[in-house]
């Protein structure tokens, strides 16, 4: 209510399209009245680049590249699931050893994605410190993938069959020397995030997504897992050689900003677990399959792959018609869905608990946008 | 087993086709097709289930659209792919009242083929700019031709 007889009014905010807690060109029109939020409206598309159509005008090998670059963060995963939804669609088998190499790399662009996160949201939140420790071990992260495959971020590292450079001891030894140096430090994060007075008051109870808005809306990743729903393809529908390795899906409680939180740092000790139980099981052998053909040509039908990502589940969904191109390739992004959310839990907040919100959903804007 | 539930939930519906499909093959363990008008149905049914959409795309053919549907379950693996033909001069049917989350994906196969959802709440663009005049995934578009 407003006072001093001021006609009340219908106050429209533009958050974004530049804003730094948007990570990326979104822009979200706020309609307030006083501070609180009465209607939230996420504009996207600001980075459409077609990837969907560029796929419907190249072979499948040179669409590989894409995959890098939708979701820039954790880019592997991508590789991943593109090459698991062809390999699938012309019955390619990966041996043993390029399994395990995907899975490791693509365990560590996860670590390096959730460590990109804590520090980036942390900072939307005002804490400035933990972006810097954050930023510190994600480098050991990219100098490791660097090494192995010559590219920091948009990595274009899988290939059909397989992968194209196998891993050496000083890769191995660099991948143990980190895994030793990040359990190190979850007491520092512990210390200066997690048992923060300021961070759990602005994130405790804040952005409540229940059981059945996860289901409605089509959530998936640690938005549902914040939400106490143990969905995570790893496990739910395992593939690659997953199934192998000892691994938990931590959960939160209530569903709230903080729950998320918790759920993403937990997550990279799994990672960790995972990375180091790979390295100790890695068999010998080839990293390639031994037969790939050169003209990739499958014939006439569907397949619909999915991967966990950082954020989510991508799925990838491929019609061909029997020619070299792929007729449609739909790329099914988890922020795409998570995002929808928004407009249903912005209702009746503030402001400032909306970047909060945004935060913890954790988007890249490029990926929704394609 | 959910996939046995699914089948018995569906088949008062009579539908085109529910039939396994080859889960090694194409990913999905259900194969359902039924036509635009029965949708809405056919999502209830899903919800009742406790399964969530994963994904709606659609697919452009000489003669008509084809919607492709997928949905998932949280608890056990079982992945439905549900087909739906809209000839090229008709409108399919909105989900969205079922399935909030359908509301952005219906919008992006609104914005990227131009097929309209009847008793969609708000069918606007969603990637491109508003004031677009095309259909970016229609197959006779090319990105170089004309002013597009």
């Amino acid at each position: 209510m407003l006072e001093r007889g001021l006609e009340e009014k219908r106050y429209v905010l533009n958050l974004g399209p530049q804003h730094p807690s948007t990570h990326g060109v979104l822009r979200v029109e706020l309609e307030l009245e006083g501070e609180f939020i009465t209607k939230a409206d996420p504009d996207i598309g600001y980075g459409h680049r077609g990837h969907e159509h560029m796929a419907e005008n190249r072979t499948y090998q040179q669409y590989l590249p894409n995959m890098g670059r939708v979701d820039y963060l954790h880019a592997l995963a991508y590789n991943q699931g593109y090459c698991m939804a062809v390999e699938k669609l012309i019955g390619l088998e990966v041996p043993e050893r390029g399994e395990f190499i995907r899975v490791i790399t693509a365990e560590l662009n996860r670590i390096a994605s959730h460590l990109l996160w804590v520090g980036a949201y942390l900072m939307d939140l005002g804490a400035f410190t933990p972006f810097l420790y954050c930023f510190d071990d994600r480098e050991n992260i990219l100098d490791l993938l660097d090494y192995l495959t010559g590219s920091r971020l948009t990595y274009c590292f899988y290939r059909f069959g397989g992968v194209p450079v196998d891993i050496d001891d000083d890769f191995t030894e660099g991948c143990r020397k980190f895994i030793k140096r990040l359990r190190s430090r979850w007491a520092d994060y512990d210390n200066l995030v997690t048992k923060n007075v300021i961070f759990i008051n602005r994130t405790r109870d804040v952005g409540v997504i229940t059981k059945e808005q996860c289901l409605k809306y089509g959530l998936t990743g640690p938005m549902v897992r914040g939400s106490g729903i143990p969905y995570d393809i790893r496990k739910s529908e395992p593939y690659s050689v997953y199934p192998r390795f000892d691994f938990e899906i931590p959960l939160g409680e209530r569903g709230d900003v903080m729950d998320r939180y918790l759920v993403r740092l937990r997550e990279m000790e799994q990672s960790l677990r995972i990375i180091e139980q790979a390295l100790d099981q890695i068999p010998g052998g080839p990293i390639m399959a031994e037969k790939v053909p050169k003209r990739i040509k499958p014939a006439n039908g569907e397949v619909y792959a999915a991967v966990e990502t950082a954020r989510g589940e991508f799925g990838c969904f491929i019609v061909s018609n029997g020619d070299l191109k792929p007729y449609r390739i739909k790329l099914r992004v988890p922020s795409f869905g998570n995002l929808s959310i928004l407009p249903e839990i912005a209702v009746d907040t503030l402001v400032a608990d909306l970047v909060a919100i945004l935060g913890s959903i954790d988007v890249v804007v490029p990926e929704i946008d394609r | 087993m959910l996939k046995d539930d699914i089948q018995k939930a569906l088949a008062p519906l009579n539908l085109e086709q529910v039939a396994a499909g080859d889960y090694a093959k194409t990913g999905c363990h259900l194969e359902v097709t039924a036509a635009p008008e029965r949708m809405p149905e056919v999502a209830q049914t899903m919800l009742s289930l406790g399964c969530f959409l994963e994904s709606l795309t659609c697919l452009h053919y000489p003669e008509h659209f084809t919607l492709v549907y997928h949905f998932a379950n949280y608890q056990e693996l079982c992945r439905t792919a549900v087909h739906v033909k809209v000839p090229l001069d008709q409108e399919a049917s909105t989900i969205s009242h079922i399935y909030p989350g359908a509301n952005w994906y219906e919008r992006e196969a609104y914005d990227l083929f131009g097929l309209r959802f009847a008793g969609h709440p708000d069918l606007r663009r969603i990637l491109l700019p508003f004031d677009a005049d095309f259909h970016p995934l229609l197959k006779k578009f090319e990105a170089s031709s004309g002013d597009a």
